[in-house]
């Protein structure tokens, strides 16, 4: 199974609005990520600008799909798919999220919670396992946000987390602002979350903006609050230089709103690596 | 309860508002099983609403969300990729606006342009191509030829000026009522390079079209025109179809010989 590279810099997510600048090249980013999903076609326009982009840039590999809490177990035809598509591009690595999106009958379509129970970590590890085999690669996974937790939790976010690096050899794709709004929303320190990963394993964080109220919404809409810039200083800390991408899928503004936001990543970025030099 | 039932009774509240909930979730896990559920219809909606702008700027907004929320309620999305969301949404539009056939007429247009957009690649056959590849071709094999398709070709009998339709909503000026063609029609889709691009044709082309997408052979196509026209005429016609084919770069690869039995 191939590891992951050694990599860190700043990049952005390949949206329809940004396409023509990313296929000509001339965006200073060090790395595009891409929704998998949305290039696990048969052909057309989206492969031809993904084939045009990772010509030009690294490419991260961004999945919404794998369902890797699901009691049902993987589902193999996704991932022969999504394996095609890691073939065709060579991605820097592959991520999806701590969630499940279906049962055995729908599928919702959103990262939906799980429960930090033995049974839920033993699905997950299995699962990741199993998806990890069949893609040749170790994984990211990526804490999401949530809006409810259940009564049958057995341990924190966490700790469930670490144990699925523990037992998978799986990596973290640390979101400061999930760590954020799940903080807000359930009533644990952010700084609890960050003390109890494995923060050598985290591989890249996202930055996000979320929809303020009595509970937290993980929206993509607007720009990183004060709140999770401070956030993302502390994390940084603890992981060093690590690779880092804003997330916006909603509202997406001009590209050079998006890079002047990347350049506030990249200045906390330097000034914690001065603090710690 | 097992992770099974769990993700089984969560997914139901996403699905349904009514259900009620287990004792053991509190007035908290609601709320955020409301957030989740409103999510749910919003995106799938909103997909629905992407793959459909011109049947919902023409059956108005309102309606066009009651009619997505209708399909998502009778069927809920299985499949992991939120393209083919719209898979079936046309037969649901054929029963709620059964009195207005133009609405899913134009929704198959959009939904099968949205499929040519990431058809499989592969090059059409031109006419040098097709002149060369039937060459030698004796008079056995023109009547038992077939042709191959582009993946990315789409053909329905339509009710309407789609055409017109879809030029009219394009310039987001919808007519007070759709247009109808002057004789009967049906709408061809495919893909020309990355553009997925639509036309019109003749009821008839459009029928034979059909039949050979199905499997016919030119020889049958030819039997049935020569039923309809005079034999000189047939013959003319069956070609100048072929020709048409070819031209619009619909035409992916051709054969001869009775069809490979499985």
């Amino acid at each position: 199974m191939s590891g992951i590279p050694s990599f860190h810099g700043f990049g952005l997510g390949l949206r329809r609005p940004h396409y023509s600048a990313f296929m000509a090249g001339d965006v200073p980013v060090d790395f595009i990520e891409i929704i998998s999903e949305n290039y696990m076609v048969d052909g057309g326009r989206p492969l031809a600008v993904l084939d045009a982009v990772r010509e030009r840039y690294p490419v991260a590999m961004h999945g919404v799909s794998l369902s890797v809490g699901s009691a049902q177990g993987v589902d193999w035809d996704y991932l022969a798919r999504l394996k095609a598509l890691a073939e065709r591009i060579e991605p820097l690595w592959m991520s999806d999220h701590l969630c499940w999106t279906r049962t055995s009958a729908h599928n919702s379509h959103d990262l939906l919670p799980l429960p930090y129970t033995a049974e839920a970590l033993d699905v997950v590890c299995a699962n990741l396992a199993r998806a990890q085999d069949a893609l040749g690669r170790e994984l990211l996974l990526e804490n999401p946000s949530s809006y409810c937790s259940f009564p049958d939790d057995e341990m924190a976010e966490w700790e469930f987390l670490s144990e699925v690096c523990r037992r998978t050899g799986c990596h973290l794709l640390l979101d400061v602002n999930n760590v954020y709004v799940s903080a807000r929303n359930h009533g644990f320190a952010a700084d609890d979350f960050l003390a109890g990963i494995p923060m050598e394993r985290v591989r890249q964080i996202h930055l996000a903006g979320h929809t303020p109220g009595a509970i937290l919404i993980d929206t993509h809409d607007r720009e990183v609050c004060d709140d999770v810039w401070a956030l993302y200083a502390e994390a940084i800390a603890m992981t060093g230089p690590v690779a880092t991408m804003i997330e916006r899928d909603d509202a997406i503004p001009p590209l050079p709103v998006l890079l002047a936001e990347l350049d506030v990543a990249r200045d906390i970025a330097a000034q914690t690596e001065r603090r710690a030099a | 309860m097992s992770l099974a039932a769990l993700q089984q009774e969560f997914m139901g509240h996403v699905l349904d508002e009514e259900r009620p909930l287990p004792r053991h979730w509190d007035a908290r896990m609601g709320e955020g099983l409301a957030i989740y559920r409103n999510a749910y219809r919003t995106r799938l909606i909103d997909a629905l609403r992407e793959t459909s702008p011109k049947t919902a700027l023409w059956v108005g907004d309102e309606a066009f969300a009651q009619a997505a929320a209708h399909r998502l309620i009778l069927h809920p999305p299985q499949g992991w990729t939120l393209d083919l969301i719209g898979e079936g949404f046309v037969e649901t539009l054929e029963e709620l606006f059964a009195a207005d056939p133009d609405v899913a007429d134009l929704a198959w247009l959009e939904w099968a342009m949205h499929l040519a957009f990431t058809a499989p690649d592969c090059p059409p056959m031109d006419a040098a191509g097709f002149a060369e590849a039937t060459s030698d071709f004796g008079e056995e094999d023109w009547a038992t030829m077939r042709l191959a398709f582009m993946p990315s070709l789409h053909v329905r009998a339509v009710s309407r000026d789609c055409g017109a339709l879809w030029r009219a909503l394009e310039r987001e000026e919808p007519p007070a009522n759709a247009p109808l063609p002057e004789s009967p029609m049906h709408c061809i889709v495919w893909r020309e390079g990355l553009e997925p691009v639509f036309a019109q044709v003749p009821a008839r082309d459009g029928n034979h079209l059909a039949a050979m997408r199905a499997g016919s052979s030119f020889g049958e196509i030819c039997a049935a025109l020569a039923e309809e026209l005079p034999a000189d005429q047939a013959a003319a016609e069956a070609g100048a179809m072929l020709g048409d084919w070819i031209g619009r770069g619909i035409v992916q690869g051709v054969s001869s010989g009775l069809p490979v039995a499985g």
